[in-house]
């Protein structure tokens, strides 16, 4: 719990100096790929507020991008993340790997997850070919589904 | 879903019956009204029922509406489902635990699973805070019985005398990193998974791996290959080194037959690409007729999200693509398991062992999208996706979808919720 809440501040905190004092920030970061205007991911499945069986499949659309698996630069793509009951983090920097932050770095357009009973959230974000978000990100909004 | 439920229970009504019964005086909650005449039931199901384990209950209320929680609306409300539980304290919000189960996004079906035994089933209407209504709305506490699981699944007969082995395979041979395997079968006919029949089932591979249990469903994993299509050959790629295989035959469930049908164990050694004279390396496309094709997963699909087989669209219209067990790649990215999109428009697929053309009527999706933005004529069209790989040809096996027609009309689909 701490740890999460920390994250977000974390998170926060570096919107806020992304925001504010920009030129200095890119500076430091390694280049982010542009975002094609338009872009979007999205949930084919689940939709916001669905229930869902413990075991179920994600399926992710994405509007004006391609897919390309992890480590290939190529403009106009980037692969999948889906975020478990996890806010993203900072947009200049990768994004983690780990229960939350689900990598989806073969080019995958799908995934079936496993979760507790109980509300969770998911995300979609695409991270380029570091793992690294998209300027702007190309990001999903926050769902809730009920797992029964 | 309901696996600790007892247990649970037990606790639960110890725990929560004088805590309710404490708090209930002090924050009672302001209750809706509701209409004499509302009436709450459950559809085709009756009491004292013999029910599967894994069962749909559907709601029917009348003279009340369903509205999700949250929105309060007069004679308004949503479905809340008890099982194994008495009625909570009425002037509180209804819990929500394994015992009281909320649709509160205005459902009026939930599908739930139960252990075998007696269990009662009641379903209770509440309003936007969760709170009951004033009187309750409230359906007839009803029994159902899910009769013992059996001890076992049933396992298929084998014909005696039937049997698997390698084809032109011997214990102990050398074999290229990359290997065509072939089975064959005696005394039993290969049938895809699915379809039950008598004396038939499809290959398992197992790699690396002792004999599963044979009482149950072969897992499926990089060691326990399936051929649930019915495939008699794989082309394998191994890492050099000694490798075991063995064949065992499941039926349409994946479980082994009685008696079980299995190869022996055999060994193989696997060498590098250089030391083997016969191997085909993956990279070196032989130019002309008949190129190298990239192997494809035995369990890839690709399918229509939208539209499904039979849909009236919109002349323009987004496609939308789905991918099962492989990723995406822009073409020229040579990378195992991944492809691109082709969307093949009013034709027959093209030949597997060349380039897919690239025309009108085969759109090429190159960038790795996995939608398009497609505009057609009036009237019925089929659409039809192949993946292919870096070099535009189809793997193999190829990985198609299934053929489907559409109507296009102006109005585009009627009465059809929007996506």
């Amino acid at each position: 719990m701490i740890s999460r809440a920390r994250i977000a501040a974390a998170g926060l905190f570096a919107l806020a100096i992304w925001h504010v004092v920009l030129p200095e920030a890119a500076a430091q970061t390694p280049a982010r790929q542009p975002a094609p205007p338009g872009a979007q991911v999205y949930f084919h499945y689940p939709v916001d507020g669905l229930s869902v069986p413990e075991r179920f499949t994600v399926r992710i659309g994405l509007r004006g991008m391609g897919v390309a698996p992890a480590g290939i630069n190529h403009a106009r793509t980037g692969h999948h993340h889906l975020l478990i009951d996890t806010d993203p983090g900072p947009p200049d920097q990768p994004i983690p790997s780990d229960y939350n932050n689900i990598h989806l770095g073969n080019g995958q357009t799908e995934v079936v997850v496993t979760l507790p009973k109980g509300r969770h959230t998911l995300q979609l974000l695409l991270g380029d070919h570091n793992h690294t978000p998209h300027n702007p990100p190309v990001m999903s909004p926050k769902i809730t589904v009920n797992v029964r | 879903m309901l696996r600790i439920a007892p247990a649970l229970l037990l606790l639960g009504l110890a725990v929560a019956i004088p805590l309710a019964g404490a708090s209930a005086q002090e924050r009672a909650r302001q209750r809706s009204p509701a209409p004499a005449a509302a009436r709450l039931s459950f559809v085709g199901l009756a009491d004292k029922a013999q029910v599967p384990a894994k069962l749909t209950v559907r709601f029917a209320i009348s003279g009340m509406e369903v509205v999700p929680a949250g929105q309060a609306a007069r004679n308004g409300g949503h479905h809340h489902l008890l099982i194994d539980t008495e009625l909570p304290p009425l002037d509180q919000p209804i819990p929500s635990d394994f015992n009281h189960i909320h649709f509160g996004g205005g459902q009026t079906e939930a599908e739930i699973a139960l252990t075998p035994g007696k269990h009662t089933l009641q379903l209770l209407f509440a309003d936007h805070n969760h709170v009951p209504h004033d009187p309750p709305i409230v359906s007839e506490r009803i029994t159902v019985e899910v009769p013992a699981a059996p001890a076992e699944k049933p396992r298929s007969a084998a014909a005696p005398g039937a049997r698997v082995f390698f084809i032109d395979l011997q214990d102990g041979a050398t074999i290229p990193s990359r290997a065509k395997i072939r089975f064959g079968t005696e005394g039993i006919t290969v049938t895809p998974a699915g379809t039950a029949s008598p004396n038939g089932g499809h290959h398992h591979l197992l790699v690396d791996t002792e004999l599963p249990a044979l009482d149950r469903e072969i897992p499926s994993d990089f060691n326990h290959l399936h051929f649930g299509r019915g495939q008699t050959e794989v082309e394998l790629s191994l890492p050099p080194g000694e490798h075991t295989l063995q064949l065992l035959l499941g039926d349409h469930e994946h479980v082994p037959h009685d008696p079980p049908v299995v190869s022996p164990r055999i060994r193989v050694r696997v060498v590098g690409e250089a030391q083997a004279s016969v191997a085909a390396p993956p990279q070196s496309h032989a130019h002309g007729a008949g190129r190298a094709r990239t192997a494809s997963p035995n369990d890839a699909a690709v399918y229509f999200v939208y539209p499904r087989d039979g849909d009236r669209i919109y002349p323009t219209s987004t496609i939308r693509f789905g991918l099962r067990n492989m990723g995406v790649a822009p073409a020229g990215i040579a990378k195992p398991n991944t492809g691109h999109h082709h969307l093949l428009v009013d034709t027959e697929p093209p030949a597997f062992g060349e380039p897919i053309p690239a025309d009108l009527n085969h759109i090429h999706l190159g960038g790795g999208q996995t939608e398009y933005k497609l505009t057609l004529p009036n009237g019925r069209h089929t659409l039809q996706l192949l993946l292919a790989d870096e070099n535009h040809v189809p793997h193999d096996p190829p990985v198609i979808s299934e053929r489907i027609t559409v109507t296009v009309a102006p109005g585009g689909p009627h009465a059809r919720r929007r996506r």
